[in-house]
């Protein structure tokens, strides 16, 4: 818990939640380090801080957050508060540096799991759904409130993660491992995410069927067919073919050209419209 | 050129979002508005940037795969759309050829990455990480650098030449690359499936699926009902359980393929 003897304050965890690495993290991604460069730039001011009367130390700690790193950018200054505090004890002599880098590659896997379904599965399609609807009838609403859906929870969760992390440290994260509330919020997530994804393969999903038969004056589209039985079927099979296919682990490039060609040669043969 | 030049600048501009905090502005709904506006034509740009952004929705980087470039894409098939008065297919089938080229150049600059990290990895033996800062924008502005000439050469030789190319184009490829924009939105949902589903939420995507299909829920409503779903179906609204409730210990996340 935060006490009057730790020197790393709220306004340097705040700072580092919004400073040139934690904003960059993706700036300087790269195959090799990934979000390495950014990550110690992020803890940089605040290892300044901890080893100013410890060049050596400062040294050691910036090799070791510049190492491999890789996460859901929105969750990297929780990591960092939590690095911080472990950092801090490391100085008093505390903790070891070894644990240090092993909790960071600890965390990484599993945040980027719950970070990953909460921004990219849920936040960002719910901002999307909003979004492109009202731009789709030229609403300039529509990117300004995907952006604002998709940002106001991604710095809420910069700062209060940075000062959470720091907070409670690594020994209560591992206590939500254990008594799976870390599993709960990733259940919750998915929920939520699945749910607004079950909604887009309707109402997203919209190529045609434009085959007709019947005779001159009775003509039905298949399409109406189909959408009499239940409205979205289209949308709802291509949904899952795709995800059979991507299980197949057929690459995401051949799937769109393979798209493309079917609906050339669909408008060709008069299948699509 | 000056046209060029602005919209090089937007480019530059969705891959500076990476040092501003991946605000996502990089994305075709954004970016394909931006050119809409400095092209004088917003309407046209907010509906082009929205169907971009659902033809590109798998264009995400999860797994190993790297995306079509959605930026350069993004940015110059809308640019290319406005300026030769047509629509949103035209700019779909003009997207994806650009985005993939522009992927594949990327690759290619990607390989002086391991020369400019041994240089931040001394660097941070010294301690000195004024030098890393330095490396940290080489490797960003790297790509920024790229994106930024992508448009602007691509925009300023390219404009008189698409029409030219839009005329000999037969009209089913260009309705045809319009009938795949219509599925392929369903591919990032599958890709977005790939990563969050499992054997438990399954019926929530059904729930999902049919909250559209009959009652014409919207995306923000299914939203918020879903929302609720989960704060009741966990109790995060009841106080002093969240800590200490060991016996709701619903094990998940064992099962993801099946």
């Amino acid at each position: 818990m935060m006490s009057s003897n730790n020197i790393i304050t709220k306004n340097d965890l705040n700072k580092m939640a919004v400073n040139m690495g934690s904003l960059g993290m993706e700036f300087s991604w790269n195959y090799l380090g990934q979000m390495n460069l950014a990550f110690g730039l992020m803890m940089n001011p605040i290892l300044k801080k901890i080893y100013k009367d410890d060049p050596e130390g400062y040294k050691e700690a910036l090799i070791r957050h510049c190492e491999f790193f890789n996460i859901t950018p929105q969750f990297a200054p929780f990591v960092g508060g939590i690095v911080a505090s472990m950092e801090e004890s490391h100085k008093k002599g505390e903790v070891d540096a070894q644990s240090i880098s092993s909790i960071k590659t600890a965390l990484m896997g599993p945040l980027s799991g719950i970070g990953d379904s909460i921004f990219l599965g849920c936040i960002r399609i719910i901002a999307l759904g909003v979004g492109i609807a009202l731009a789709l009838e030229g609403n300039i609403l529509g990117p300004i409130l995907y952006f604002l859906i998709y940002n106001i929870p991604a710095f809420a969760l910069r700062f209060y993660g940075a000062n959470k992390g720091y907070e409670i440290g690594f020994k209560y994260l591992s206590e939500m491992q254990q008594n799976g509330m870390m599993d709960k919020l990733m259940y919750g997530a998915g929920i939520l995410g699945i749910m607004v994804i079950g909604c887009m393969s309707k109402d997203m999903v919209w190529t045609g069927i434009a085959l007709e038969f019947g005779s001159q004056d009775s003509l039905t589209s298949l399409q109406s067919v189909f959408d009499s039985i239940l409205p979205g079927l289209v949308g709802l099979s291509v949904t899952w073919f795709y995800y059979y296919l991507l299980n197949k682990k057929v690459n995401p490039i051949i799937i769109i050209l393979g798209t493309i060609i079917f609906g050339i040669f669909g408008v060709y043969i008069g299948l699509l419209g | 050129m000056f046209i060029a030049f602005i919209l090089a600048l937007i480019a530059a501009l969705g891959v500076m979002d990476y040092q501003f905090g991946t605000l996502y502005i990089f994305r075709p709904i954004v970016l394909g508005t931006l050119t809409g506006i400095v092209l004088n034509d917003v309407n046209q740009g907010l509906i082009i940037g929205a169907t971009l952004e659902l033809f590109f929705m798998g264009a995400v980087s999860i797994g190993a795969y790297i995306p079509p470039d959605v930026i350069v894409g993004g940015v110059l098939a809308t640019a290319f759309a406005i300026t030769t008065g047509s629509g949103a297919e035209v700019a779909i089938t003009l997207a994806m050829p650009i985005a993939l080229v522009s992927a594949a150049v990327g690759n290619l600059l990607d390989a002086l990455s391991p020369v400019l990290l041994s240089i931040a990895d001394k660097a941070a033996k010294d301690g000195d990480d004024k030098k890393i800062v330095i490396i940290h924008w080489i490797l960003g502005l790297l790509n920024v650098g790229r994106r930024f000439f992508l448009v602007f050469f691509a925009y300023w030789i390219g404009v008189d030449k698409v029409s030219l190319l839009l005329n000999i184009i037969p009209s089913y490829i260009i309705d045809g690359m319009g009938a795949a924009a219509g599925l392929l939105p369903a591919l990032g949902l599958a890709m977005l499936m790939r990563m969050i589903l499992n054997k438990k939420i399954i019926p929530f995507y059904f729930l999902g699926f049919a909250l559209a299909a009959f009652l014409n829920v919207s995306v923000l409503g299914t939203a918020i009902l879903g929302l609720i779903l989960v704060i009741v179906k966990f109790g995060f609204n009841e106080t002093g359980m969240v800590l200490n409730n060991n016996t709701i210990n619903e094990k998940v996340g064992e099962d993801d393929e099946f």
